[in-house]
């Protein structure tokens, strides 16, 4: 029998388990959770769905463009509230000249559609003077239009873009890349022949205005024609340009990911008919992950000096692959997606030589609702953070700033998780007769400024949030005391 | 001399009967198909494994294995074309050599949609096979089946598909897409 003295042992128990618990649910009104990062500003980028925003400097203007997702089950095509109208997802465009003070210039409608299959993504700017064939006037704007094309766009007048050309009749588009000195570009597209969703169609967009295909281009088996297993879709590559002669293509979600080492000369000069020794003759190396992992973001640091090899007579510096996983369940329901670092200096035999996670315990994750693990990563090349500071985008754990001047040991130096509001979107998960829903912050993606501020933007349609480091963060960076 | 003659005769009568009696038994292809769960076969991935079955009876010899893979499915669209079966299914799991040997056709089990498509699969020991894939979808998760087996594809895709109507087989498939 039990006693009543242990009857009220077990309710203090349960009292203080679920209190924790409650804790850990983030409240409308709750203050942001953050260490060594500050909110400058924010955008409610009118409660729709982000997936990547990249700022860009044109004239004395600092603008932010945000790529979104398709609508939701619930607002399939959100109010624009400038227009009146209700608009499916496509790009927000923001002027955060003044960070403190975002001010949403306009929206420019996708895909019509929901979630993945809607919107318009993924965006990339290039300068019209810096493209060799471009008009030195514009700025463009390459964007995905759904899953069915890519885009180009002027943006000189940020406010009033103007529809440069089209490239469409793809079964699905993705993360691309846009070298803005040469014009190439690396089109992550679903061409209809192929066995893949997603494969990478190479252009020479040094002339937005008549895009020029160059070749087709993926993993062996995922050809037209091909039979057997098919490899693991592309996610995205991230080229070096022709004074780095490398890209590096990631493969994989969540599952059975790969590094792919790319030289650049042999897969723009070398042939191009999509056969299997073709698509072979311009590949280095592969890394293969772990089946429970895959390659969202694969970013190269190459020539890093890394401190602790200072004395060393051989491998004072590192080529340096960031490469970021993409959790897609939501409370944890798959194998822990997070940060590695690959050492490739010696290309041909790439290598694993360290991980980050955000430990779960730190804000009990697993039960906030949502997606908890890495996505992605900013990609600015710019003097201010590269290769000293990463930032991660993780989901319900918000963004973390990572110390990667070791990346033998990478170190989290700083966090900033935003607060919900009234427009963050419910995450649920199915149980048995239904499905039980919670609401919790997605930061999906981020990226960087050559100012120093760091703009998240997220999925569950909270926004966009500009930060800035603090403390001892700053000093990583080297940044001056604020 | 009679002994001996007494000893063929009923040598040859038992002999006589034994034949008879093996020519009376059902072939194990005339018995109803059976599924027998057996141990999952291949080698831990990036999907937790799921249930594999071995056929007694009319398809004896064939194996079908089932899994969810959760979050591999497009929300929308589900399964949308012939080359999702053949990437998403785990043909290759049982030989990295397969090719499809007729367009794929629209297939339901329950509440959910996807397609078939039949294979030859070159094994390993040069021996070939014939394969079903069927890949079904529940909103963003997709429920991936493979039968193999030495005989005529469509009858293994019959029985296969009539074993995942079972009612435990759904209630299985229900509790594996919830993550149950």
């Amino acid at each position: 029998m039990i006693s009543r003295v242990q009857l009220a042992a077990c309710l203090v128990l349960f009292v203080s388990s679920t209190s924790v618990h409650a804790q850990k649910q983030q409240v409308i009104g709750a203050p942001p959770e953050a260490s060594n990062m500050k909110l400058v500003g924010n955008s409610d980028l009118q409660a729709r769905s982000a997936y990547q925003p990249t700022i860009h400097h044109q004239g004395d203007r600092w603008i932010a463009y945000i790529g979104h997702h398709g609508g939701t089950d619930d607002v399939p095509a959100p109010l624009n509230p400038m227009t009146g109208q209700a608009e499916p997802n496509g790009t927000s465009i923001v002027d955060v000249t003044d960070p403190a003070h975002p001010k949403y210039l306009r929206h420019l409608p996708g895909q019509e559609g929901k979630y993945e299959s809607g919107g318009a993504q993924m965006v990339r700017v290039c300068d019209g003077k810096s493209l060799p064939k471009g008009d030195p006037n514009a700025v463009y704007m390459l964007r995905t239009f759904g899953s069915e094309a890519h885009e180009i766009w002027n943006v000189a007048d940020p406010a009033n873009p103007v529809l440069v050309t089209r490239i469409a009749g793809l079964k699905d588009t993705h993360k691309n890349w846009w070298e803005c000195d040469t014009g190439t570009a690396y089109l992550v597209s679903g061409a209809p022949d192929w066995r893949t969703r997603r494969m990478t169609q190479v252009y020479d967009l040094s002339d937005p205005a008549h895009p020029q295909k160059i070749r087709d281009f993926g993993l062996p088996g995922q050809e037209p024609g091909a039979t057997g297993a098919v490899p693991t879709e592309l996610h995205g590559p991230i080229s070096t340009g022709p004074a780095g002669n490398r890209v590096f293509f990631g493969y994989g979600t969540n599952k059975g990911g790969i590094l792919q080492i790319v030289d650049r000369e042999k897969l723009l000069n070398g042939p191009k008919e999509p056969t299997p020794d073709n698509l072979r003759y311009p590949e280095i190396s592969r890394l293969p992950m772990s089946a429970f992992n895959g390659a969202h973001t694969t970013f190269p640091m190459l020539d890093m000096p890394v401190a602790e090899f200072a004395e060393d007579r051989d491998g004072k510096t590192r080529d340096i692959v960031m490469i970021v996983d993409e959790a897609i369940l939501n409370e944890c329901g798959e194998a822990r997606q997070m940060v590695w670092f690959a050492d490739v200096t010696t290309e041909a035999r790439p290598m694993m030589i360290s991980s980050y996670t955000v430990p779960e315990a730190s804000g009990q994750f697993c039960q906030r609702g949502g997606r908890f693990g890495s996505h992605s990563s900013n990609e600015s090349m710019a003097p201010v953070y590269y290769k000293k500071m990463a930032f991660i985008a993780f989901f319900n754990a918000g963004v973390r700033a990572l110390d990667i001047r070791d990346p033998y040991h990478p170190k989290e130096v700083g966090y900033f998780i935003p607060s919900i509001t009234s427009a963050t979107d419910k995450r649920c998960i199915p149980i048995e007769g239904g499905e039980r829903c919670k609401v919790a912050i997605q930061t999906n993606n981020v990226e960087t400024d050559d100012r120093g501020y760091i703009y998240i933007v997220d999925r569950a349609n909270t926004g966009m949030h500009v930060l800035e480091l603090t403390g001892p963060a700053r000093a990583v960076a080297g940044l001056p005391k604020n | 001399m009679r002994r001996v003659a007494t000893i063929a005769l009923a040598l040859i009568a038992l002999g006589a009967s034994g034949v008879g009696a093996y020519q009376l038994a059902p072939s194990p292809t005339d018995r109803p198909a059976h599924w027998r769960e057996i141990a999952w076969p291949f080698p831990r991935d990036g999907w937790p494994a799921g249930r594999a079955f071995r056929c007694v009876g009319a398809c004896e010899g064939a194996e079908l294995y089932v899994r969810a893979k959760l979050g591999f499915c497009n929300c929308d669209r589900g399964v949308a074309d012939d080359d999702e079966v053949d990437r998403v299914t785990d043909l290759d799991l049982i030989s990295p050599r397969f090719a499809a040997t007729a367009p794929g056709e629209k297939v339901g089990v329950g509440e959910m949609h996807g397609r078939a498509r039949q294979y030859d699969l070159d094994m390993a020991d040069g021996t070939r096979r014939v394969a079903i894939g069927i890949a079904l979808s529940r909103r963003c998760d997709l429920l991936v089946a493979v039968a193999q087996g030495a005989r005529e594809a469509m009858a293994v895709r019959s029985v296969a598909l009539e074993f995942l109507e079972t009612q435990e087989m759904k209630s299985w498939m229900t509790a594996a897409l919830d993550g149950r």
